[in-house]
């Protein structure tokens, strides 16, 4: 990790010296033990404060969105397929950004640590694969492969896809993942076992929307639930109402869903909200041998279309 | 409930599906009254907010129908069609809409009795189900 | 709906009836021939400011497209793409459309022609007739049925399809009880609104016009003239146009494959091709049809497609000719894909198999073997021909024909008549698929309005408009008018009891019933009641909105209001029709239907059609015939033309070409043409020229040149891309290494230089498909065999006691150049067949040259040591063509430029404006070229003609501050309406561009976009409505 922040702060302080951004973003210490907070740094002398470590699950890419400056961004796989997206949305332009890849092995479930223990977690530490959990009265090594952040642990897109200098050599892809265990275990449901199961799913949401904050796609000046020409959508927690929300705000992202976890990690009510976009990642890889994010070159599979697509129709 | 008719809404493109389903007509080809049309240019325009406000509002069917792929009076609007429908009723029908309650055709403008066969065939499945009751809104679920 | 409207200037209407002064060119013009070709150029014709005279013998237009189940090669559906054409002329004011009608005699001369035609008696009156179709239904006499080649029956008083334009009834008085016994008159009882009219007699018209175009078609051949294959006895004998209704959803059997015999599905169907073509015999024609080998693959195609079972399909050839654009991929796909077996072999006779309905098809396989084969169903693949009553028309109207009866034409005027001012399109001309008959059509179109460009729009009618009220801000008054149409809809469904529902419907102010609500009398009252009503937003509840929301758009015009203020509830086809058994529920439906509708109407705002004005220059890109001829009949109708030329000369590919097919000399024509060309002061020529930068769109263009080592901006309001192709330089076959190996380009150099060294020749060996039918080059570039048979003809001319042959794959001379094939052979020269997937090899030993290959027929090795040796090589165009990215306009995988619609939009792009001719759409002929090139030109002229265009106003526009610019609506909009504002980045719609058709309002997942008309808004206000339905 060392090695890592080292060569992120080297390469930031040489191109903010040099002038050739205006701004860094990366990641810096949180207040909250696994909270790393996103952080701007405009000054070579500001970069001591960037770190890494398995608590950078934020993706950077959403602080992209719309910027004019010339940035140098801390990108790990999936921002970095993020990253590609945005340009190809218009969000941001290759040019303006110096993209400075880091190899990820992964980041740590924090709603998964905090549930194993009663008490207050006051700090976790790493140490290679072993994640240290302590609290006022212990301190708990855990394997860092148990505490994975659940996309994490299927990831195979783990070094960044696009990058101006990469921060350490690419890590091993993992291989052996089943990225779609759990779309299938959905899959296999009969109908009323999958309404009972997303029913349930959902009835902790509150709708504040952190999910969608967080998402790097989610960009659009004004989101469909505030729609009122007319208002087809409720503003309730009506149940129905959550679930439409969560349906369409899915269907919006898929193609373009990189699996980062952001909402997920984002959500206050620890809600799985990524087995919705899972679902349709599955299949537009299955239907569509497509993966976002890969490409500058092509546009999400909702963009596009061959005469030869596999066909619902009667 | 012997007596209950489910509610259909069918969005029919307004150069094949519409076109035939007008030749069903002027070849007085029956089918049961369920079924209410809303014309649309083009499956390309066909939003899946209007398929979730349909099922919402208390439909217990949707049918959507454009020209054949290679067909589109638009050139390609049914084939982007295509693949929002394929993701999107796959991702419903994830979330427990039953198969069956929405419905995707083809149909040319010469093709009356392929209209009214699905017609026939869209309207028993839906009937088949029985009322909705997911992903429509209480008051309505009450009722039923 | 979707229908672009053009405004032409304001002229008089009085200008019409004025006395024409002699030598002044009539502005109207006459196109015999309702078919395809036909409606094509009264289209381009009425668009660019002539009024046009639709001549038809039969009761509809549509022509034997409309028969069709599906196209080749997209298997688009043949009714879908052709109904919109239909309605566009069936409405257009400046097209009068005569059925039923024949011409008789054509006097006076080009630019002012008197013509004398009897239109014959409908015995309906297209007035009152609503097409209901209660006399049809009420006719006691069946007869065949010739629409669906005689396979279904139909009534005496009938419609041909229930597509057709017009759409009113016919009283056939051949078959007709009344005429044939003096008895009946059923019709006119059962006739809801007094169409029936028994007295009608025929009228004799006398019209002026300046031109005629003679789109005349063709028919198919009939096989029972001479029967030899039994198709008389045999009801599983069919044609190929039969075939077609079979496999039609609207034909005899409901789109359902059975054979005629028993209905029983057939499992092995085969298809004879060449039958009534490339066929000497009595009865038969010389010829090739040109689109059999085509069509038969699709039929087998879609035959599978139909069929439940396994279906066996082959089709017994002699040549394979899928020479047009995109074909050859249609047949690899027929062979690798849908497992279409071809096998070359003349059929000679069809012994039915006793008590089975099956037939006996003898063969001799590809391994040399006998083979016997039953097959359930038999498809005479029959050819096109001229019918004895076109032929004597054309004789009579002093038409110069061929030996076939098609019109004699040159290769350099495609569409000229052997008489002045009498231009010719389609079929009619040659035998030729739709595609070769649209673009021959607009040519004629492009070529008539060369000569009658000063008497443009002189008498031609422009609506008028009467002054629109102002209703924005007003509340909604919805007035509902429900029609009973006749029994047709109050048969059913409770139409009073509609009219109290929508009585109390929110902003509903007033609701009555109509009889007809489409009749003038009721048309007219609704004017009334709306100016009295101060209605600003009407439901006509009636029929269908395809056939006839314009009609009622146009009431509501005549009573002050916006047009787009209406909206239609489609409660007789979509309801009383389909729901008879079931009047109660019906009645509901209906309600909810009106419901839906009175819901989206009060969401509707008054629209405006955008108007744009068109530059008046044009750009025409590439300096090669193509462009050339373009530019001279651009010119000739009084637009001034840019052209540009990438080289230093004008000439392109034709500066290679010896003569053609006909025998013409092309290097004569050429000089001329660009002698023409240079000193015409119209046509600002820009050799050594290349674009830089591309702006604006249709009307407006800002072309950024290259020239001459400086800058120069064009603005010209229409683009026409002829940028052509070259000819590929193979790199095998010791080309480039040994000088005796040529390809045809060269050795057509060498005739254009009368080389004597030709003379000295002992053999001489044409390879066709060098570069072309292989799989890094799935096309065929259709030119190939017809020039190496000619230039092979030329060599035996030279020195009769040369040995020429010929080596090919599939010989493809098509349509009437059949007949050069037919003189290669019996002048001696030598066509072998080579099998394409064995080896081929050509050698330099000890300085001979071998040229080795395995012969079909005798399937082994052959060697032939030639002195010269002439590759037939692809024609290639430029892939990643810059103009591709400069005018928005798409290639296709092999480098062509991909037209708007195969069939019907041949010369167009999707993108408003540019147009493409000649090579760079397809391989093709230098008579296809020039055709192609007076087609753009003429399609080009429908805009530039117009000055101004308007367009639909249910169009597409952005809301900028819910434009969050991921581009979306950029990427997918097919016409490139879409587009970035430099300034803000956010997207707008070029509303001259936009088709209306709402992908991109779909797929805008900021809900940025909004279409008007259809708005999500107005569509959320129909799915609640119907929700408040009670069931």
């Amino acid at each position: 990790m060392l090695r890592y922040i080292t060569k992120i702060r080297e390469i930031s302080e040489r191109l903010l010296k040099e002038g050739k951004v205006d701004m860094v973003i990366g990641f810096r210490k949180g207040t909250m033990p696994m909270m790393n907070e996103p952080c701007f740094i405009n000054k070579p002398e500001g970069v001591d404060s960037l770190v890494w470590d398995s608590n950078c699950g934020i993706n950077l890419a959403n602080y992209l969105t719309d910027r004019k400056e010339k940035i140098a961004v801390i990108a790990k796989g999936c921002d970095s397929r993020n990253i590609v997206t945005h340009i190809i949305e218009n969000k941001v332009k290759r040019d303006q950004l110096f993209i400075v890849g880091v190899p990820c092995k992964g980041m740590i479930d924090r709603h998964k640590i905090a549930s194993m223990f009663e008490e207050e977690i006051i700090e976790v530490a790493e140490e290679g694969n072993i994640v240290i959990v302590k609290s006022a009265a212990f301190e708990k090594r855990l394997e860092k492969s148990e505490v994975l952040q659940e996309n994490c642990a299927v990831c195979i897109h783990r070094n960044p896809v696009i990058y101006d200098e990469l921060v350490a050599e690419p890590v091993k892809e993992q291989t052996e993942t089943d990225r779609y265990k759990d779309v299938r275990r959905i899959e296999e449901m009969q109908v009323e076992e999958k309404n009972n199961f997303f029913d349930n799913l959902l009835s902790p949401c509150i709708r504040c929307y952190a999910c969608r904050n967080a998402c790097p796609l989610c960009y659009c000046p004004t989101c469909f639930v505030d729609e009122s020409r007319p208002q087809w959508l409720g503003k309730s927690i009506d149940p129905i109402d959550i679930k439409t929300f969560h349906l369409l705000r899915a269907f919006h992202c898929a193609g373009r869903c990189t699996d980062c976890g952001a909402c997920q990690r984002a959500c206050p009510m620890g809600i799985n909200v990524r087995i919705f976009t899972k679902k349709l990642e599955k299949d537009c890889f299955e239907l569509y041998g497509w993966e976002s994010g890969l490409s500058l070159e092509e546009r999400p599979p909702l963009d596009t279309y061959k005469p030869d697509d596999p066909d619902l129709g009667i | 409930m012997p007596d209950w008719e489910p509610k259909i809404v069918a969005f029919l493109c307004n150069w094949c599906s519409y076109g035939a389903a007008d030749l069903a007509g002027i070849n007085r080809l029956q089918y049961p009254t369920n079924i209410k049309v809303i014309r649309i240019p083009c499956t390309g325009r066909m939003s899946p907010k209007f398929i979730l406000a349909a099922f919402g509002k208390g439909a217990d069917g949707v049918w959507v129908s454009g020209c054949h792929p290679g067909d589109c009076h638009y050139m390609e609007g049914n084939y982007y069609a295509r693949r929002k429908f394929t993701l999107f009723k796959n991702l419903i029908e994830h979330l427990g809409i039953e198969p069956g309650r929405l419905h995707f055709s083809w149909i040319s403008s010469a093709e009356g009795t392929r209209f009214a066969e699905i017609a026939n065939e869209v309207t028993k499945t839906v009937k088949d189900l029985g009322p909705s009751r997911h992903l429509i809104k209480k008051i309505n679920a009450k009722v039923a | 709906m979707f229908v672009r409207v053009r405004l032409g200037l304001k002229i008089n209407n009085d200008l019409k009836n004025m006395k024409i002064s002699k030598d002044k060119k009539i502005g109207s013009v006459m196109v015999i021939g309702g078919g395809v070709a036909g409606m094509q150029a009264s289209l381009d014709l009425a668009d660019s400011g002539y009024f046009v005279y639709l001549v038809e013998r039969s009761s509809s237009i549509g022509g034997m497209m409309s028969q069709l189940d599906k196209t080749f090669p997209t298997n688009d559906c043949a009714m879908c793409i052709i109904s919109p054409k239909l309605v566009e002329v069936g409405r257009h004011i400046n097209i009068e459309l005569l059925t039923l009608s024949e011409v008789n005699e054509i006097s006076g001369n080009e630019g002012n022609f008197e013509v004398s035609v009897t239109q014959h008696p409908r015995y309906v009156d297209t007035d009152k007739c609503i097409a209901c179709g209660l006399c049809a239904e009420k006719c006691p006499k069946k007869v065949f049925n010739e629409y669906d080649g005689g396979l279904s029956k139909r009534k005496a008083i009938y419609v041909k399809y229930p597509q057709a334009v017009p759409l009113k009834y016919t009283i056939d008085p051949k078959n007709c009880i009344y005429f044939k016994k003096g008895k009946c008159r059923i019709c006119e009882k059962f006739c809801p609104n007094g169409a029936i009219n028994f007295d009608d007699q025929k009228k004799e018209l006398t019209l002026k016009v300046g031109a005629v175009i003679l789109a005349l078609g063709s028919k198919v051949f009939d096989p029972s003239v001479h029967d030899t294959y039994g198709y008389k006895k045999s009801p599983n004998i069919v044609t190929s146009l039969e075939f077609e209704r079979i496999l039609s959803a609207s034909g005899p059997y409901g789109g359902h494959l059975v054979r005629p015999s028993d209905k029983k599905e057939p499992e092995k169907i085969a298809w004879l091709q060449c039958i009534g073509s490339r066929d000497e015999h009595i009865g038969a024609k010389g010829y090739c049809s040109a689109v059999c080998c085509t069509y038969a693959i699709k039929e087998a195609m879609l035959a599978k497609e139909h069929s439940k079972g396994e279906l066996d399909t082959a089709i017994f050839y002699i040549d394979i000719r899928t020479h047009g654009k995109d074909f050859e991929r249609y047949l690899n796909r027929a062979k690798d894909e849908s497992g279409i077996r071809f096998i070359k072999s003349k059929v000679t006779g069809l012994p039915p198999v006793n008590g089975t309905g099956r037939h006996l098809i003898r063969y001799v396989d590809e391994a040399g073997k006998r083979v016997e084969e039953e097959f359930d169903m038999v498809v005479l693949s029959v050819g096109l021909g001229i019918t004895r009553e076109c032929a004597d028309l054309a004789q009579k109207l002093g038409i110069e024909l061929d030996r076939y009866n098609f019109a004699a034409t040159s290769s350099f005027e495609p569409v000229r008549s052997s008489r002045p001012g009498i231009y010719v399109c389609g079929a009619f001309q040659a035998p030729k698929d739709i595609p070769s008959s649209v673009i021959d059509a607009s040519a004629a179109a492009g070529v008539v309005g060369s000569k009658l460009a000063e008497s443009r729009w002189t008498l031609t009618s422009t609506k008028h408009i009467p002054e629109e009220i102002d209703i924005r801000g007003e509340p909604p008054r919805i007035g509902v008018f429900v029609c009973r149409c006749g029994t047709n809809i109050a048969g059913t469904v409770d139409v009073p009891s509609l009219v109290e529902s929508a009585q109390n419907l929110p902003c509903v102010v007033y609701a009555e019933e109509n009889m007809f609500s489409c009749s003038q009398d009721t048309q007219d009252k609704i004017t009334r009641v709306i100016k009295e009503q101060r209605l600003n937003r009407v439901v006509v509840a009636a029929c269908t909105p395809k056939t006839h929301e314009p009609l009622f758009q146009e009431t509501l015009i005549n009573a002050g209001i916006n047009k787009y203020l209406f909206e239609m509830a489609n409660i007789r086809n979509l309801c009383s029709w389909v729901h008879k058994d079931n009047p109660e529920q019906a009645t509901e439906k209906a309600k909810d239907l009106i419901r839906m509708a009175v819901a989206k109407v009060a969401l509707f705002e008054p629209l405006t059609e955008p108007v744009m004005q068109i530059d008046q220059k044009a750009l025409v890109i590439g300096g090669g015939v193509a462009g050339m001829v373009t530019a001279m009949n651009l010119t000739e109708q009084n637009y001034i033309t840019y052209l540009l030329e990438k080289t230093d000369t004008l000439g392109g590919q034709a500066r290679h070409l010896h003569e053609t097919w006909q025998g013409e000399d092309i290097q004569q024509y050429l000089s001329g043409l660009i002698k023409a060309v240079q000193s015409n002061k119209n046509i600002e020529i820009f050799l050594n020229s290349e674009i830089e930068q591309v702006n604006g769109f249709v009307g407006n263009f800002k072309t950024t040149i290259q020239h001459n080592g400086e800058s120069k901006v064009l603005e010209h309001g229409v683009t026409i891309i002829a940028s052509g192709a070259s000819a590929l330089k193979p790199n095998h076959y010791l080309y480039g290494e040994d000088p005796r190996v040529v390809t045809s380009l060269e050795f057509q150099q060498r005739l254009i230089d009368n080389d004597p060294s030709l003379g000295e020749l002992n053999t001489a060996v044409f390879v066709q498909c060098v570069g072309s039918r292989i799989p890094e080059r799935p096309y065929c570039s259709k030119v190939c065999c017809t020039q190496s048979i000619k230039s092979a003809l030329k060599l035996k001319e030279i020195k009769p006691k040369m040995n020429v042959f010929v080596l090919y794959r599939d010989m493809r001379s098509y349509g009437l150049r059949e007949d050069l094939y037919r003189k290669a052979r019996s002048s001696g020269i030598n066509f072998i067949r080579y099998d394409f997937g064995k080896e081929f090899t050509v050698a330099a030993k000890q300085g001979n040259l071998q040229v080795a290959f395995n012969d079909c027929v005798l399937r082994r090795q052959m060697e032939i040591r030639p002195d010269l040796l002439i590759l037939a090589s692809a024609i290639v165009p430029e892939k990643k063509n810059p103009l591709a990215q400069f005018y928005k306009v798409p290639q296709n995988d092999d480098g062509f430029f991909v037209e708007a619609h195969v069939k019907l939009r041949p010369v167009d792009f999707a993108t408003d404006g540019v147009f493409v001719c000649g090579l760079a759409h397809a391989p093709k002929t230098i008579d296809e070229s020039i055709t192609q090139a007076q087609a753009a030109a003429a399609r080009a002229v429908t805009l530039l003609s117009a000055i101004s265009i308007s367009v639909s106003g249910t169009v597409a526009y952005v809301n900028p501050n819910f434009c969050s610019s991921c581009g979306v609506c950029v990427s997918v909009c097919p016409y490139s309406a879409p587009n970035f504002n430099d300034k803000s980045g956010k997207a707008e719609i070029q509303p001259t561009l936009c088709k209306g058709c709402g992908l991109c309002v779909a797929s805008c997942r900021s809900g940025a976009i909004h279409l008007k008309g259809f708005d999500n808004d107005q569509i959320f206000a129909q799915i609640f409505a119907m929700n408040e339905a009670v069931f």
